[in-house]
């Protein structure tokens, strides 16, 4: 087949390139199965990427091959691709990120072999203030995602004695993300601290299993809960993106009673998705993250 | 294989040591030629006199001073050859300093030092007694008809020569003249100050860190020997070709499905790490 092809989505012209090009080698799962798999679970992913400035992580060769991250939206963007730019005082160092306003801009990036997309925890309209609180649990070997989703459901009970409803996805590796709904006034001052602060008060809780110290040495075995994601310039892999992992696997999102059945079986397998699973999940339950850029709370004082 | 750019020896009290120079670091930025847009023939530089308005040959131009406005004295290469350090292929060790002693700032360029093949066990010697001393040599050498100033030290199981600046090169904090006054902190900023610090405390490693914009100008470049210009918008007449995404998806899913047999579906996996 020819290629480069010009198909037509969302009502813009996008130029598709090298479909056939595996991406996966494990599994043999091709840009074209991935720029399918972006268009299917766009109608849940979507609202998690409006008004949200973009870092993509290209991997031009597939997940075994170099990759880059790219926080700059590429200069070569079709007009259509909207993108919001982050003040700074210094002018060179003003970044003019990408962001995803529909599925168009989805496949587009896509097709750059954009196989993660990582958000900022602001919307572009105001890069001071963050949306929610993100931690990000991370077990150090030998502790797997069993242990991660326990330390999650563990910080789920620490944020309800403060009041704050969270939600729960898989990494699509071997770690647990919670976020805490605001959408509500606040400044990442504000968050960061309180994350830091809950993260210690877990671990204090839990010494010999959780940790909030990022040094890596003090991981072993235990749920490193990384706290310092609130902050303005740092990015989360998003909902629903895939991941540059062995196999296509994608950070989606769980339900609570999800992690303590997989502990129950003792099953890591069950808390890991591939794409296929979570089109099917999505057109099961919807999109069970939607509450987390709805729901608005406060952090305590 | 990078090629040695010098060649000499490392003299430290009786001790003389054959080395050869290389690069430690690689240019890796990505360079374009000029082409004429019209035609895309590389363009060509020429020397041009403005009085005459002629092509002024590389043979006809003399080196010149500006001493003011438009007054300039000619210096000869003769004269400048004449002044020219000599060329001692020597590598002198002056002075052997705590490493901590030299800010950063005075270095200028990385090179190894490769002993030749009878000298290893001199060279590993300097390499171990600077390790044990804890303290580098501070010398000069003389390369393409100039002095430099040079530290070596050592790095790994090498030698590493830096040139570095001559103190008079160096900008003194001082002579900078935008730089504004620095109001003490309170002690609560700095408390923050140092939690910031500490939330991004990690030991250094540089493999972490890219170029970005030098990978992105790659980008560009491969999409354009594989013949994609998203520079352009697409072209009108191709109007016709446009297809649904689906339609254009559907090939390369069947043939992906045929290669694996169906295993993008996998029945279920059983472990996952």
């Amino acid at each position: 087949m020819a290629k480069t092809v010009t198909a037509s989505v969302g009502g813009h012209h996008v130029e598709l390139s090298n479909l056939d090009k595996v991406l996966w080698p494990e599994t043999g799962f091709t840009k074209a199965q991935m720029i399918d798999y972006y268009t299917r679970v766009a109608p849940a992913m979507l609202p998690h990427l409006k008004r949200r400035p973009l870092t993509l992580k290209r991997y031009p060769d597939g997940v075994e091959a170099d990759y880059f991250y790219e926080k700059e939206c590429p200069a070569y963007h079709p007009e259509w691709v909207q993108t919001a730019t982050m003040p700074s005082r210094n002018v060179r160092q003003k970044v003019n990120f990408c962001v995803v306003d529909g599925v168009a801009t989805l496949v587009w990036l896509a097709n750059l072999a954009t196989i993660e997309f990582h958000t900022l925890l602001s919307l572009g309209t105001d890069f001071d203030r963050p949306m929610f609180v993100a931690f990000d649990l991370d077990p150090g070997e030998p502790a797997d995602v069993l242990d991660a989703a326990w330390a999650a459901e563990r910080l789920r009970d620490t944020l309800a004695d403060a009041g704050l409803e969270s939600f729960a996805k898989v990494s699509g590796s071997k770690g647990v993300h919670v976020y805490v709904p605001l959408n509500t006034a606040t400044t990442f001052d504000e968050t960061k601290a309180f994350a830091k602060a809950t993260a210690q008060q877990l671990e204090s809780h839990y010494p010999g299993r959780i940790v909030s110290n990022m040094r890596k040495d003090l991981r072993g075995g235990k749920i490193f809960v990384d706290w310092s994601q609130n902050d303005p310039h740092k990015t989360t892999v998003c909902a629903y993106s895939l991941r540059a992992k062995a196999r296509p696997t994608v950070s989606a999102p769980v339900e609570w009673e999800e992690l303590a059945a997989a502990r129950k079986r003792r099953q890591p397998g069950d808390l890991v998705f591939e794409a296929w699973e979570v089109l099917q999940r999505v057109e099961d339950k919807g999109d069970i993250f939607a509450p987390v850029l709805k729901l608005k709370q406060r952090l305590p004082k | 294989m990078p090629r040695a750019i010098w060649s000499g020896s490392i003299s430290f009290g009786l001790v003389n040591i054959p080395v050869k120079l290389y690069s430690a670091v690689r240019d890796r930025e990505v360079h374009f030629h000029m082409l004429h847009e019209e035609d895309g023939q590389r363009v060509k530089q020429q020397l041009v006199c403005p009085a005459e308005d002629k092509v002024v040959s590389r043979s006809d131009v003399v080196k010149g001073y500006e001493v003011s406005a438009d007054q300039y004295v000619v210096v000869t290469d003769d004269e400048l050859e004449a002044l020219e350090p000599k060329a001692t292929r020597m590598i002198e060790m002056l002075d052997f300093v705590k490493i901590s002693e030299i800010d950063p700032v005075f270095f200028q360029h990385p090179y190894y030092l490769v002993p030749d093949e009878q000298s290893g066990k001199a060279y590993g010697l300097l390499l171990t007694a600077m390790r044990d001393s804890e303290r580098i040599g501070v010398g000069k050498l003389v390369m393409r008809g100039k002095e430099y100033l040079v530290a070596i030290r050592p790095y790994d199981t090498m030698i590493v020569l830096e040139t570095m600046h001559f103190a008079e090169e160096v900008v003194s904090a001082s002579d900078i003249e935008e730089m504004p006054e620095q109001p003490e902190a309170t002690e609560r900023e700095l408390k923050l100050a140092g939690q910031i610090i500490d939330a991004l405390a990690d030991s250094f490693d540089p493999a972490r860190y890219h170029d970005d914009y030098r990978d992105a100008v790659r980008a560009l470049i491969d999409s354009k020997v594989e013949g994609r210009e998203y520079v352009m918008p697409p072209p009108v007449e191709e109007e016709g070709k446009v297809i649904d995404l689906m339609a254009a998806l559907e090939k390369s899913l069947a043939r992906a499905r045929e290669q694996k047999g169906g295993a993008s579906r996998p029945a279920k996996k059983e472990k996952a790490s």
